[in-house]
Formats: C-alpha cells, structure tokens, sequence
C-alpha cells in the first residue's frame, strides 16, 4: 500500500491523471426537441466530435462528425432528406453509417462507412452508447421508463445544459456526500441510504426545510414540512430522482434529471431537467411556474457544486471520518464502467449498503441553523429582513 | 485504476454477521450505532427470503430492495451482544 503520511506525519493528497478512456453505457445527450430541426448538431463527447441530426423520416441519428472522405466536418453541413450532407464535397451519410450518394461521382467506393453511434429516444430525451469494446447495448442494459414525461398530469421538461471544466467523477462522488448537502445547498438531510447494486447506485434521502435558508410560509400559505427522495444512477452517467416536497396541505410530485456526458478526460457537459406533477393545489400555469422555479433553484445547486469543483483538486485518498458516506465504496461501483466487461468483478457490482448516522450531524447542524437564526434577528431585527434575504 | 481502500476499515474492518432468519452470511461494519454498512455477496443474495419476496415499488426508481429487516435484527442483536463492535457509544 502506498505510504500517504510523510515522516512529518502530514498526510497527502494523491491522485492519478483522469482515466483517459470513457464509460461504458448509456449517455444522454439532451432533449430530442432540441434536436429536432432539420439541421445537424455538433457535439463534443468522449473526446470526439459527433453529429446529431434528424432526418425527414423523424429519426435523430448519430455519426462521427469527420467526413470519411476527406476529413469535412458534418456538423457544419446540411440535412438532405434522412442522409447528412458534407459541406466540403457534398457527400452524403445516412443515419446507418453508410454513404448512400456522392451526386458528383458513379458510385459509391467500397468501405463507405463511418461510426455510427447506437441511440435511444425516450420520454423526450436523446440517448447515445458509448463502448470503448465497441459492442452494441446489451437488451438488459436499459434507462427506466419516467412516467410523467410523457403524460398531460405532468409539465414538460424543463432542462438546463453547462459545461464544467473537471473529470465527471467530482458528479457522481456528491451522490453520496451527505454533509455537503448541508454546507453547499442549504439543505437539511435526515435520512440518508445509499445501495449499489450491479449498474444502479440508489440515494434515499428524507430531509427538513432550514429556516434560515428558507423563510417560513406566510399566513395562508403553504408550509413546507420536509422532502423525501429516491435517487438511483442508472449506469454511469445518468440520474432519476424522485422528489417530493410535503407542504401541510400537499404533497409537491416532482422527477429530477441529473446526467451528463464526458467531454474529454477534464470536462463534461452537465445537464439537468425537471417535470412537475399538476394537481388540484396548482390551478392554471401554476405547475409550469414551479418546474421553472424549481429548474432554476436545482440550477442555483449545481452552480454552488461547479463553484466547488472548480477550485478543489482531484482526490484518489479522501480522509474519511465516521459520519460521511461510502465515497471508496461508491467508486468501485463506478470503476465497473471503465474496464472491459470480462475484467468486472464481483466487487464492483455486489449489492453494498450503507446507512447513514444523521444524529451527530443532525445535532450540529440544528445548533448552526439557530445560530444563524439568531445573528439574523440580533443584526436585522424585523421581518423586512427576510424579503431582503429572499431578494439575493 | 484501482480504487483505494477506505481508511476507516484500515481500524475496524468489516466483520461477518449471518442472518437469524435464512442464514445468509454478509460483512457488516458499524462506524456508530446509527451508521451500517453491509456487504453482500451473490450467495447472500441468493438466500435472503425478504429479497425474493420483494416487488419493485413505484416510480422510476422503484425497482430496488431497501432492506431486508430479518437482517437489519441480526445486525442490531449482533451489534447489542458484541459479537460485531460499534464504533461510537456516545450516541
Ligand atoms: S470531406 Fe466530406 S465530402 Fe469531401
Ligand atoms: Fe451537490
């Protein structure tokens, strides 16, 4: 084992480079609407640059960007009925791979074949595979269904899309960091499990609101109680949540979307989305309202993660204590992704379970949400100070 | 790249507990006694009676298997009598 504690008895920071190989599975690549009109879409993943584009049949298609012919870029030309067209000499590619024309030339040479990249469209969203093997998806390896992205009682998707310049891992290491739900996003767990099981790594997760984050519900209105949450990574890149907020006189159905999919080994494109249930509590455009509200408060989260990322540093040894979650656990399941599927071994796909203690951090965190309650009133003394709060 | 081991099972490693109800034998740790972590492997899995009886849940997420509480007795008899330490008593 490698010594981390100098003779000095400091201990050290270690970390490797950033795996230069990407993960194995299912990425999303963001809605198919954004997608859908008729011009081909440049993407950079996986340290390459692809095209998306929708043919006249409806089918949203994935290649390598690089024309075979002579290295033309193809997400700068054009859609010409269900095939991609080169803008350099026009050639034209079909969602299949293949060339299907050159209009200047008799035929098509032999081996007029470049990669096509296995998609998936489902509730909305646009899927890609990605196996550095280069085998197709396994039937088993699939993206469950989301009901209420596909149904009226539901909102459309709301959905943000940013880069952030660091390797993918900082994402998944937060699934289960339960105390930098606390210091990072003002948020109050109670509850906290963590399960990895074979491709899935599932987060449950009850929590209370903070009064001095929050300001509590006006007369009349709504008081938030607390949240309850299940949170499954289903394979390496892509996160359903299901989220409810309990107010006194309802319950607030919500589905989060957290994924995102390498852009290289140093960074990636995190993108997040939100559908909210209607219900009787949320007449008219009330329920499109929230899932802007509360698109733009997950927004608020990741920005204060990526304000974290991009000053911290890549940690291969993170020094534990008792009350934090299973990070080295949780990432032995993540390494499943990045060897070849022979070298995966029990390991990192047994089912590990790890359950929280909330009580001594709890203790604390109550003691600092009344300190923080107390230096508000004792410096601002009046209720104007919480719309003043609210305001920033 | 291998994964490094946890420092916190470098002190107290994880230790085997069998399940009262379908003798199941999985590795559990206990850094307090609100904290467990269980480790199982395909033969445990295979014999948990809790997890065969076990129908998905709601939701998109919901095909997963919280606990089973046959175990969750065991680990907490094990943990009163002893047999596996607790790390912190102070709670
Ligand atoms: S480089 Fe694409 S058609 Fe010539
Ligand atoms: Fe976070």
């Amino acid at each position: 084992m490698t010594a981390v504690q100098d003779r000095d008895g400091i201990r050290r920071i270690e970390a490797e480079a950033a795996p230069a190989r990407f993960a194995r599975g299912w990425h999303c690549l963001g809605l198919i609407r954004d997608f859908a009109d008729g011009t081909p879409h440049s993407i950079r993943a996986f340290g390459q640059k692809l095209v998306v584009f929708q043919g006249e049949d409806g089918s949203v298609n994935v290649l390598d960007a690089y024309c075979r012919h002579m290295g033309g870029d193809l997400s700068q030309g054009t859609v010409k009925g269900n095939e991609v067209a080169c803008p350099f000499h026009d050639w034209r590619w079909g969602g299949d791979g293949r060339c299907k024309q050159i209009p200047y030339s008799r035929r098509v040479p032999l081996r007029a074949r470049t990669a096509a990249w296995p998609t998936l469209q489902q509730d909305g969203m646009l899927f890609v595979w990605n196996d550095p093997e280069g085998n197709p998806p396994p039937a088993d390896v699939t993206i469950p269904r989301i009901e209420g992205a596909t149904s009226d009682e539901w909102t459309d998707w709301r959905w943000y899309y940013t880069v952030v310049d660091t390797n993918c891992r900082e994402v998944i290491d937060n699934i289960v960091d339960m105390a930098h739900f606390f210091y990072v996003h003002g948020s109050f767990p109670t509850y906290f499990k963590t399960i990895f099981e074979g491709p899935v790594a599932t987060q449950i997760q009850n929590g209370v609101g903070r009064e001095d984050v929050r300001p509590p519900a006006k007369e009349g209105q709504p008081k938030l109680i607390g949240n309850t949450s299940v949170a499954a990574y289903h394979g390496p890149s892509f996160m359903i949540d299901d989220l409810t907020y309990h107010y006194d006189n309802m319950d607030l159905e919500s589905v989060l979307i957290n994924c995102h999919y390498p852009i290289d080994a140093n960074s990636f494109v995190l993108q997040y989305g939100v559908i909210v249930k209607r219900s009787e509590h949320l007449p008219g455009d009330a329920a499109e309202k929230l899932a802007i509200g509360t698109g733009d408060f997950i927004r608020q989260g990741f920005e204060q993660d990526v304000e974290i990322w991009k000053n911290k540093t890549r940690i291969d040894n993170p020094l534990l204590c008792e009350e934090d979650g299973p990070v080295y656990q949780l990432r032995r399941w993540y390494e499943q992704f990045y060897v070849d599927v022979a070298d995966v071994t029990p390991e990192m796909v047994e089912r590990f379970e790890y359950e929280m203690d909330t009580s001594k951090p709890n203790e604390a965190w109550r003691r600092e949400v009344e300190a923080n309650l107390a230096r508000r009133a004792a410096a601002e003394d009046t209720p104007a100070a919480w719309a003043a709060g609210q305001s920033v | 790249m291998a994964v490094r081991p946890d420092n916190r099972l470098l002190d107290t490693p994880m230790q085997e507990v069998t399940c009262r109800r379908c003798a199941a034998r999985v590795e559990v740790r206990k850094g307090s006694w609100h904290q467990t972590s269980v480790q199982w492997n395909a033969d445990a899995l295979t014999a948990c009676e809790e997890r065969r009886a076990a129908t998905a849940g709601p939701g998109p997420n919901g095909d997963f298997f919280e606990a089973c509480a046959s175990l969750r007795a065991s680990i907490a008899e094990a943990a009163t009598s002893g047999l596996i330490p607790v790390l912190d008593d102070g709670y």
